[in-house]
């Protein structure tokens, strides 16, 4: 995963900015913040599709983080310890989300009974009448598709596909086994195939 | 062992050893199906990665700025800093051990008095006699002193000057 910075400079003092921060050095702290905050900014935005949503939910984790900094123990990376947060974040939010509202959004007991798992995403699906979709129409196709998975097949698409998470970084950042990322991966693709065929076959 | 998720999850994204692909492979029912299914996660994926990966952030300056005012504010006690709540004079360790105090004082000053004021110590007449109340008006000279022996549990009761004793309480 890459960050603000450059590798270089990543590399070299992340664990030294982590170490100050654990003295309580709230300078460190920003560093760490602006290397991190598009990204995390990013993938929360894409879950939860609302910017100002993704932006106070992206301030929570990080304020979560400064809290629990001194309990990093650089066992993990930076930013798998960092995604955990966001995730555990961004899921609870998603779900409180769904409990105050209508709970249709995202149901997994409806939607994997209606994806077998032997099933042929193709053949393909037939072209739109034009070549071309406009790019806003895009984003809303995709963000459309992203918000009839669960939080926790949004959470594993995205970080496999935007981020190039490795598997037991995914697992270690949602706290669940590499089967269940790699279960959860599968599924998540046939739904978004299903519902987005036309637009990739057509891009 | 693998369900057929997890291989089918690892085959897609090349994850799978030489071996376990090919195992893979020979066991699928129609492999150009596959392939062409294989195809088009890529195009999923290629088509996500172009769409969501860049997203930008408005004012991230002020992201920072806005963050470092909560730190403030929430200030971290994780830091040896104590939160201000701590500090406040009646905590509920000191509640316990203040009331056990009190109680434990109470009980002593209990155990004195009543070692001082055992009523067995009285004789009856003392107890009567003390209880009755002596009319100025129809005895102004009257004197009552009250003589004790606790080792030989007698009680003396000397009455002077009374004009008359009622017979219920004359001596036995």
């Amino acid at each position: 995963m890459q960050t603000e910075a450059t590798p270089a400079q990543a590399d070299v003092s992340e664990l030294d900015l982590v170490k100050q921060c654990q003295t309580g050095d709230t300078q460190a702290f920003d560093q760490l913040v602006s290397r991190y905050r598009t990204r995390v900014f990013g993938m929360i935005y894409n879950m939860v599709r609302n910017e100002q949503d993704a932006w106070d939910l992206a301030q929570d984790s990080f304020v979560k983080a400064w809290k629990s900094i001194g309990r990093f123990r650089s066992q993990s990376s930076f930013y798998t310890w960092i995604y955990r947060i966001v995730m555990n974040v961004t899921i609870d939010w998603l779900r409180k989300k769904q409990v105050k509202g209508t709970g249709t959004e995202f149901d997994d007991s409806v939607q994997l009974k209606e994806i077998d798992p032997a099933s042929r995403t193709s053949p393909k699906a037939e072209a739109l009448p034009h070549e071309h979709m406009e790019r806003g129409e895009i984003r809303a196709r995709i963000d459309a598709a992203i918000a009839q998975l669960s939080p926790e097949h949004r959470a594993v698409i995205l970080m496999k596909e935007t981020e190039d998470m490795q598997y037991h970084e995914i697992a270690e950042a949602l706290g669940c086994s590499i089967g269940t990322v790699m279960s959860r991966l599968f599924y998540a693709r046939k739904k978004l195939q299903t519902s987005l065929r036309d637009v990739y076959e057509n891009v | 062992m693998k369900t057929f998720e997890e291989k089918w999850t690892a085959w897609l994204d090349g994850d799978l050893s030489e071996q376990e692909r090919r195992e893979f492979e020979a066991s699928l029912p129609d492999k150009g199906a596959a392939e062409d299914e294989k195809r088009e996660a890529r195009k999923l994926g290629n088509l996500l990665r172009e769409q969501l990966r860049h997203q930008s952030m408005n004012n991230a300056d002020f992201f920072n700025h806005q963050l470092q005012q909560r730190i403030a504010r929430e200030s971290a006690p994780a830091f040896g800093s104590k939160p201000h709540s701590q500090s406040t004079r009646w905590t509920i360790p000191r509640l316990i051990w203040s009331g056990a105090a009190a109680m434990a004082l109470f009980l002593v000053c209990a155990v004195f008095v009543l070692r001082e004021k055992n009523p067995t110590d009285q004789s009856t007449y003392t107890t009567q006699l003390l209880k009755a109340r002596v009319d100025p008006v129809v005895s102004p000279n009257a004197t009552i002193s009250m003589f004790k022996s606790k080792e030989d549990k007698v009680t003396v009761l000397w009455v002077d000057g009374l004009q008359s004793l009622p017979s219920e309480f004359a001596a036995k």
